[in-house]
């Protein structure tokens, strides 16, 4: 089943349901990349609070998601990771990088209204 | 005398050492070298040993009274009086040739009980094998020749080791149980995740890190991160005192772990030593963020939650002011 990807004003929400396969992966980031430009997003969510395993494919892909949105415009912001999947993901020296990280929905749409106003402070 | 019989609990310690099994118990006798030739024996002086069981048990006791340092477990009367009835019951077992799961679960009964009222086992084994020793005089008494007598005594021996196997492990297991229950209280105790405003946690480490603590206390924080709803912890150093390699890297694991549930981790309370002690080992902390003390931290995860804390006017106006 591929994830299906909601548009909330101009942020793009993905939320994974089901445990994927790689090439599921690959292709919700060739869609994100997509649909940013389409959508003209300020910023992704990546919801994975129901994933109970993260592995480096996983992770690789989220950061490959986050680093090309950015390149577009957007903000890439992974919620849910549970703390079974941090401590694991930590053990396993799992990185997300400079990705950023969130503990649910509210909270990563908190952090983009944040940068918003510090981005229209900055204007 | 109903708490005579074996309980409900001694069934489950039997259980949880593995004993309940037939195969455990062969092994056991196995271990001891138990043959039918001796049970043959044991058959054989099992009535003039009958004939002397209240002697027997009566200088176990008397052998214990004896020694100052069994004198706390003589004094528990109920302890002792159980003890006496179940040893008449240990020494009629012993030579009756049934060395099955119900005569294991007896001699649980009374390792346990022993462990719980306090007896050494040193002092156990001096009693015992007193008792054996006066056991061999009977044997002595009754066989046609002192070989014949020693090959007698030989055979009961191996049950005497057979139990006596069976009550240490039981005296070390209830020993263990014991420790292994304060080790998690004191686990528990030194791990609290304190919440001191909305969003806002505090971890204040105290003792020494080693792998296990240090994993309870990540597990620990990050469900209280997503419980809570924290956005930063402060997490306070101040009561470790020795640092090395492996709790840096705890350290680190911790941090990046909330990171990952979107919490930001201040450190605070790094000493002196311990900074130097880090940079020395060569320990990147560049992804931690560090403040000097706790009041510095809570300060800094305020602000970054949002909270300003202003202090409200003094009651009474400076004299500065009144003039």
């Amino acid at each position: 089943m591929s994830v299906p990807i909601l548009r909330f004003g101009d942020v793009l929400i993905a939320s994974i349901q089901l445990a994927q396969t790689d090439a599921e992966l690959l292709a919700l980031r060739d869609r994100l990349a997509g649909q940013v430009g389409d959508a003209r997003a300020r910023g992704v969510i990546i919801d994975v609070s129901a994933l109970d395993v993260m592995d480096s494919f996983a992770t690789r892909t989220l950061r490959a998601i986050a680093y090309s949105s950015r390149l577009r415009g957007a903000h890439t912001i992974v919620v849910g990771i549970s703390p079974e999947v941090a401590f694991s993901m930590v053990q396993l020296g799992l990185e997300l990088g400079a990705v950023s990280t969130a503990l649910d929905l509210d909270d990563a749409i908190a952090q983009i209204e944040e940068r918003r106003r510090s981005q229209q402070r900055r204007d | 005398m109903a708490n005579d019989l074996v309980s409900e609990a001694d069934t489950a310690v039997a259980r949880e050492m593995g004993l309940l099994s037939e195969q455990a118990i062969e092994r056991r006798l196995k271990a001891v070298a138990l043959g039918p030739d001796d049970l043959a024996r044991i058959a054989r002086v099992r009535e003039p040993i009958l004939g002397h069981i209240e002697e027997y048990t009566a200088s176990f006791f008397d052998y214990l009274a004896e020694l100052d340092e069994a004198r706390d477990f003589m004094r528990n009367r109920d302890a002792v009086e159980q003890a006496r009835r179940l040893k008449v019951q240990h020494l009629v077992a012993m030579v009756g040739g049934q060395y099955g799961t119900e005569y294991a679960q007896q001699r649980i009964k009374l390792g346990r009980l022993y462990s719980r009222a306090g007896l050494e086992m040193r002092l156990f084994l001096g009693a015992f094998h007193d008792l054996l020793r006066r056991i061999g005089a009977t044997l002595l008494a009754n066989a046609t020749t002192g070989e014949e007598a020693f090959k007698d005594f030989v055979s009961l021996n191996k049950v005497a080791f057979f139990d006596i196997g069976i009550i240490v492990d039981v005296m070390v297991f209830e020993r263990e149980r014991v420790i292994s229950r304060q080790q998690e209280a004191i686990r528990e105790l030194t791990t609290p995740v304190l919440q001191i405003r909305d969003r806002l946690l505090m971890l204040p480490i105290i003792g020494t890190l080693d792998t296990h603590r240090a994993r309870m206390l990540t597990e620990g924080l990050l469900h209280a991160i997503r419980a809570n709803r924290a956005r930063v912890v402060v997490m306070d150093v101040t009561g470790v005192s020795a640092v090395d390699t492996k709790v840096a890297n705890h350290l680190l694991q911790t941090v990046a772990a909330s990171r990952l549930m979107g919490a930001t981790v201040i450190v605070t309370g790094l000493s002196a030593e311990v900074s130097q002690t880090l940079v020395n080992l060569g320990v990147d902390l560049a992804g931690l963020q560090t403040i000097g003390d706790l009041q510095g931290g809570i300060e800094e995860a305020e602000r970054l939650i949002g909270y300003q804390v202003l202090r409200t006017e003094q009651r009474s106006p400076s004299p500065s002011l009144s003039s």
